[in-house]
């Protein structure tokens, strides 16, 4: 069998160690338009401020002989541009065709940049591969002024990074807080002081609707009328689906490419799997993008697996993060931020606690500080579990094993119940 | 494969094993030092106490591990014997491994200079038979095939 996989990261990568778990024969051939091994997206930030480079090891999601050992052919710095899903081969940039019996589409995401005025001038720059990594590296030492448009994940992040490296940076965030999604107001304002200690300027509640300058970005024009002088422009305003080479194919897609519980798209032969799918949402029980980086391997892992005829099922997934800005940790899962549901939460010293309950299931947690028995929340989440008798532990700083009811322990101990 | 079984109608809260496994992953494997001269490293096992039950819990070294799946650069990995570990050198201390794992036995070592460092039970690679389960006076932690 000959199985194709566009894109080199984390859902094409896990793809490939479950097909050779098992299929030591099929020719497996991965394409990327990125001429490096498997590297570590999380780590971007970090490398752009120099905690770490490519010559580390550190940096890269898998070894350097990964691809020999697994016996994987690489089509490095080369784009897919077309699928032809009748005559069943994809078109490189080259006008290359490759031909494949399985392919699996693991492209990844891109990043959204809203319509603005002036995002083409030079020091205007994104922050999702290593190609803009490296721009944005490489123009490090021109910057004075970043204005790092929004505070999600990656813009906290590089704000963090580059605040701490001695830049002046301004963080605009549309919403009343940053870490919106995945973070209420209390667990925010940790995160809030910890920015603001670290010399960033945060502006809520606003957003950029024009860059202005020459050549070089000079100056950022907010919704409000307010301006700020900066010579540096970072725009992490989210990522979508990279739909652009499926768009025109019969592949189905909605928000990202839609795929069934094996992780199949519309067309038997076509897998997808990673930032560029939408699957299925356990917590809110519907389809959706969830780019995070655990469920792109779960779901690579399942369409390895189902490319090589395992049968094997994908049982959802829901959005689990865990920060660490300044000197606090944070992670977050499922619903955080609602008024329909029950709500147990406690702050205390360094620590902050809340959990989110709907029909005696545990659908969202944010833990602050504490962090270290968070994925045990994670499995009751995950695993719909009756928490009407454990829930009034969960708020105790030392909440643990010793709270489970001594028959559901031991089994759970023993790995009878997974 | 092996695993540490936890026995806990016999486990009496002596911390033995937590000792135990202080020691194995010290520098010096010497209890005095590693205690006392040398960084203590952080017990991989830890015991838990609501009268009158107490255990002691580590990693399950589960199949298919949720805290691999969740790394983001391969520190967390299976070794050549098919245990679960971390790879110090690449650890960058992002914590998803925390978030991932089911059992909450992953601890967070935040002594180093830039990165932190994900420390749990590497079912101790040096030992035919792992610290804890040597140390335990009472055997209600056991070394068996789960
Ligand atoms: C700065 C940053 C920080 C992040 N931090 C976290 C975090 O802390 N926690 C977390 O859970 N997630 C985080 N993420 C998200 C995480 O990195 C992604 O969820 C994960 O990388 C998705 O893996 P993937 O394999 O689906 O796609 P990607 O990692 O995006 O890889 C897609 C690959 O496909 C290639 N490709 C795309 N189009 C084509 C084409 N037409 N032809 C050939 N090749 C193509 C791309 O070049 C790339 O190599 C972060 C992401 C970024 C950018
Ligand atoms: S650390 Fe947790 S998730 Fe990882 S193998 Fe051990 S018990 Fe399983
Ligand atoms: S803390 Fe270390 S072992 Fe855990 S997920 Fe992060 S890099 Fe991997």
């Amino acid at each position: 069998m000959k199985i194709v996989i566009i894109g080199n990261s984390v859902a094409g990568i896990n793809a490939v160690e479950a097909v050779r778990e098992k299929d030591k024969i099929s020719e497996i051939k991965v394409i990327s338009d990125e001429q490096t091994r498997a590297y570590s997206h999380p780590l971007l930030p970090n490398f752009v401020v120099g905690d770490v480079s490519r010559a580390e090891e550190r940096f890269y999601y898998r070894e350097r002989n990964f691809y020999e050992k697994h016996n994987v052919k690489t089509l490095l710095g080369r784009r897919a541009v077309k699928i032809f899903p009748k005559n069943k081969y994809v078109e490189l940039d080259n006008e290359e065709k490759v031909d494949y019996d399985k392919l699996l589409i693991a492209c990844g995401g891109k990043p959204f940049v809203p319509s603005m005025k002036g995002v083409e001038l030079n020091g205007v720059h994104t922050l999702t591969n290593i190609k803009a990594a490296d721009k944005l590296k490489a123009d490090l030492p021109n910057i004075e002024h970043c204005v790092v448009v929004g505070g999600g994940l990656i813009g906290s992040k590089i704000a963090e990074k580059l605040a701490k490296k001695g830049v002046k940076v301004t963080l605009v965030e549309l919403m009343r807080r940053v870490l919106f999604p995945v973070l209420d107001d209390a667990g925010a304002d940790y995160v809030h002081k910890e920015l603001k200690n670290l010399g960033v300027k945060l502006v809520l509640e606003d957003s950029v609707v024009e860059l202005k300058g020459d050549k070089r970005v000079k100056e950022v024009v907010l919704s409000s009328g307010k301006t700020i002088k900066a010579n540096s422009v970072i725009v992490a305003v989210g990522v979508r689906p990279n739909l652009d080479f499926v768009a025109d194919s019969d592949i189905e897609v909605n928000k990202g490419i839609i795929v069934n519980d094996y992780m199949q798209t519309n067309i038997d032969t076509i897998f997808a799997a990673g930032d560029v799918v939408e699957a299925y949402d356990i917590v809110i029980s519907q389809k959706r993008p969830i780019p995070i980086l655990p469920l792109a391997a779960r779901q690579g892992r399942v369409a390895g697996l189902n490319i090589i005829d395992s049968n094997v099922k994908y049982k959802g997934g829901f959005p689990t993060n865990s920060i660490t800005i300044g000197n606090i940790s944070f992670i977050s899962m499922g619903i955080v931020d609602s008024d329909e549901f029950e709500v147990l939460k406690i702050k205390k010293d360094g620590e902050y606690r809340k959990f989110l309950i709907h029909d005696d299931k545990l659908i969202g947690a944010i833990l602050v500080g504490n962090i270290e028995k968070a994925g045990m929340f994670n499995w009751m989440i995950q695993n719909r579990f009756d928490v009407s008798w454990i829930k009034d532990t969960f708020l105790n700083s030392d909440f643990g094993w010793k709270y489970f009811n001594k028959a559901f322990r031991v089994l759970r101990l023993d790995r009878k119940i997974k | 494969m092996k695993i540490v079984k936890i026995n806990e109608d016999n486990c009496i809260y002596c911390h033995l094993c937590e000792v135990a496994c202080v020691v194995e992953h010290s520098q010096s494997k010497d209890i005095i030092k590693a205690f006392k001269r040398e960084e203590k490293p952080t017990a991989r096992c830890g015991v838990e106490f609501n009268y009158p039950l107490s255990l002691s819990v580590m990693c399950r070294h589960c199949d298919d591990a949720p805290c691999m799946e969740a790394c983001q650069n391969g520190a967390m990995h299976r070794d050549d014997r098919g245990y679960v570990v971390v790879n110090e050198d690449k650890c960058v201390g992002c914590w998803m491994c925390v978030m991932a794992c089911p059992y909450g036995v992953i601890k967070r070592d935040t002594r180093r200079d830039v990165w932190g460092l994900s420390t749990k039970c590497d079912s101790c690679p040096d030992r035919d038979v792992p610290a804890c389960v040597e140390a335990c006076p009472n055997n209600a932690l056991m070394f068996e095939e789960i």
